[in-house]
């Protein structure tokens, strides 16, 4: 019997991120679905089941990234699906977005963030560790 | 003393007269005579620098006390001495009254005469000095008060807030400008403790110069006030033994030049992040073609490649672009203007694109660059720009198998080109920030188009520097029009 492989939503307005990340993603055995910007993303989120999304944090706003994070969370429909924030941008404009502490990352209703140029094996330690935590039954 | 002191003496007997003026003489003195007060006065008022008269009270067709009386009009400082064989106190008492000063009785010894002339004299000098010095203080202080209010009216005038405290923290000075910045500051009634003027930063500036100990010391802070923000001095005042008296504080307005720095640090932050994309993406790529997680697949990696490539070149452009809007900027950029064929530009640039037009199967129409009209005075290598920008632009933001359209017409003072395109226009919000610096309206229909969000803000540019318009019409789904106006050359002005 052959389960289906997990599927990760991928929300970036830059193509090549969404194009490098599949690759290394499916690589590792993901089926990736893909979002150019938030509204897009909640829109596939309704439709298809992903297990974790990562999403960049500046797309359309300074913090669209925070705000469609604290959608998902805030959403009944999709409670426990990790978020993963990436970003090229840890400091702008002397705001500094990079998280220190656990706390600072549940204000960004975040799971995990990650500097761009995302290496590969943070990416996937990042996503191996926050499924692993993940109990199997509570799949959406 | 340095003056001889001249007197004029009045009387009809010549024998006195002559003895007066001899022992008069004598003495140093300068000596006039008259023989009767007419012509006494005559004298006294054609010569006018008579320091004394002596004069006689019994003469004929002007007696004693009438001359006393007209020479004292005349001037009140002149020392005047009766002399008469009729001395009675009445008598003296009614020269005094005119304006004698003593009475010298007939007949009189040379010293007798001299005595009361010297006493006279000296009272006189004495009562000059005392005038002198009376009206010198008098003008010392107008002097003062003027310099005072002189003072007063320049600080008053100074466009930078001037407060001055004394020692004990009261504020005692308060200029026009300060009591603008300051809001509780007009409506105190001085002295006024400073704390009164509400404004925290300032009273611990201010404390701070009034505990200063040695010199010079400025202390200086940025103040932010409502909208505003201050650059405040402060500087302890000090008597000229030492002592301090109080503290003066300026104030100046630098809201516009704290704008150009946060204006400027913004930009700068908007570069660092345009240039750092590109860059994440080129070096995701290679992370991942280096590592093999993304399995390695050849013609996979090509592909990666190819887009790093891709990314990079697009910087390399925008670094361009953004060199050349810098030079615009700050006036490097060279311009050189002839008299041209603005047709001609139009065509070159159209045949520019021509080629990406093809690759998408769009139709790119040429209208009336054959009849431009009169020559526009422009640098040919702008103008090309300017009409690149926009055709590229007007083919990269329409879908396959669509139209774009570059119309050329004379329009009176100006010539006009017109770059339609039937694409997927702007909404009116990305309508607004179309020419901003590295504004690129970001949808699902954008995703995918490459560029460096500096194209049309090097447009808008280039044609101000032209003394020219640019004009955009747009709708969503309704494609965009992009209209340039330049003025073109009058007549007389071509050769």
């Amino acid at each position: 019997m052959t389960r289906e492989a997990p599927l990760i939503l991928l929300v970036d307005d830059d193509p090549d991120f969404l194009d490098m990340t599949s690759h290394v993603l499916e690589a590792a055995g993901y089926r990736v679905a893909t979002a150019p910007d938030p509204p897009t993303a909640l829109d596939l989120l309704g439709r298809e089941t992903p297990c974790l999304v990562v999403t960049d944090l500046m797309m359309t706003g300074l913090d669209s990234g925070f705000s469609l994070a604290r959608q998902i969370k805030t959403d009944p429909r999709f409670r426990g699906l990790p978020v993963i924030v990436a970003t090229a941008i840890a400091s702008r404009l002397g705001l500094d977005f990079a998280p220190r502490t656990g706390d600072d990352l549940s204000a960004m209703h975040a799971d995990a963030f990650l500097e761009k140029p995302v290496l590969p094996a943070d990416l996937l330690a990042a996503v191996h560790r926050l499924l692993a935590r993940r109990p199997e039954g509570e799949k959406p | 003393m340095s003056d001889p002191v001249r007197i004029l003496v009045v009387d009809d007997e010549l024998g006195m007269r002559e003895g007066c003026r001899r022992i008069l003489a004598d003495e140093g003195y300068e000596v006039e005579t008259a023989a009767d007060g007419l012509a006494g006065l005559e004298l006294f008022r054609e010569r006018g620098n008579f320091t004394a008269a002596l004069v006689d009270l019994k003469m004929p067709r002007m007696g004693g006390l009438e001359l006393v009386e007209r020479i004292h009009e005349l001037d009140p400082d002149a020392l005047i001495l009766v002399v008469t064989a009729y001395a009675t106190i009445d008598t003296a008492v009614e020269a005094t009254k005119r304006g004698a000063y003593g009475y010298i009785p007939k007949p009189f010894t040379p010293d007798e005469l001299l005595l009361p002339v010297r006493n006279g004299l000296e009272r006189r000098a004495l009562s000059l000095e005392a005038r002198r010095l009376r009206e010198e203080r008098q003008n010392r202080l107008l002097e003062v008060a003027f310099e005072r209010s002189k003072c007063n009216t320049v600080i008053h005038c100074m466009t930078d807030g001037v407060i001055v405290v004394n020692r004990d923290g009261q504020v005692v000075l308060r200029n026009n400008a300060a009591a603008r910045m300051l809001p509780e500051c007009a409506a105190l009634p001085l002295p006024a403790p400073l704390e009164q003027l509400a404004c925290a930063p300032l009273t611990g500036l201010v404390t701070e110069a009034l505990h200063a100990t040695s010199l010079p010391l400025i202390v200086s802070r940025e103040i932010a006030l409502d909208q505003c923000t201050y650059m405040a001095n402060a500087s302890p005042v000090f008597e000229p033994g030492g002592d301090i008296l109080g503290a003066v504080a300026v104030l100046r307005d630098i809201t516009a030049l704290k704008k150009l720095e946060i204006a400027k640090s913004m930009f700068v932050s908007m570069v660092a992040h345009e240039i750092k994309s590109p860059l994440a993406a080129i070096e995701g790529y290679l992370n991942v073609i280096l590592s093999g997680v993304g399995g390695n697949d050849p013609q996979r990696d090509r592909k990666m490649l190819e887009r790093s490539l891709l990314r990079a070149r697009a910087l390399r452009g925008m670094v361009a672009d953004l060199l050349n809007l810098t030079a615009m900027e700050t006036g490097d950029f060279v311009i050189k203007r002839a008299p041209l064929d603005l047709g001609e530009a139009v065509t070159a640039a159209a045949e520019a694109c021509r080629e990406r037009a093809e690759a998408k199967h769009i139709e790119l129409k040429l209208q009336g660059a054959d009849r431009a009209g009169a020559p526009v005075l422009a640098d040919r290598a702008a103008l090309v720009s300017i009409f690149t920008n926009l055709i590229d632009n007007a083919i990269k933001y329409t879908p396959e198998n669509g139209h774009v359209a570059v119309e050329v017409e004379p329009n009176g003072m100006y010539a006009k080109v017109a770059v339609k395109d039937d694409g997927i226009g702007m909404a009116p919000e990305e309508k607004e920030r179309a020419f901003d610096e590295f504004y690129r309206a970001k949808n699902a229909q954008t995703a995918h188009v490459p560029g460096t969000g500096l194209g049309l803000t090097i447009v808008k540019r280039l044609v101000e520097i032209h003394q020219g318009r640019v004009t955009l019409d747009t709708a969503p789904g309704k494609g965009s029009t992009f209209t340039v106006r330049l003025p073109v050359v009058k007549p007389d002005e071509a050769h």
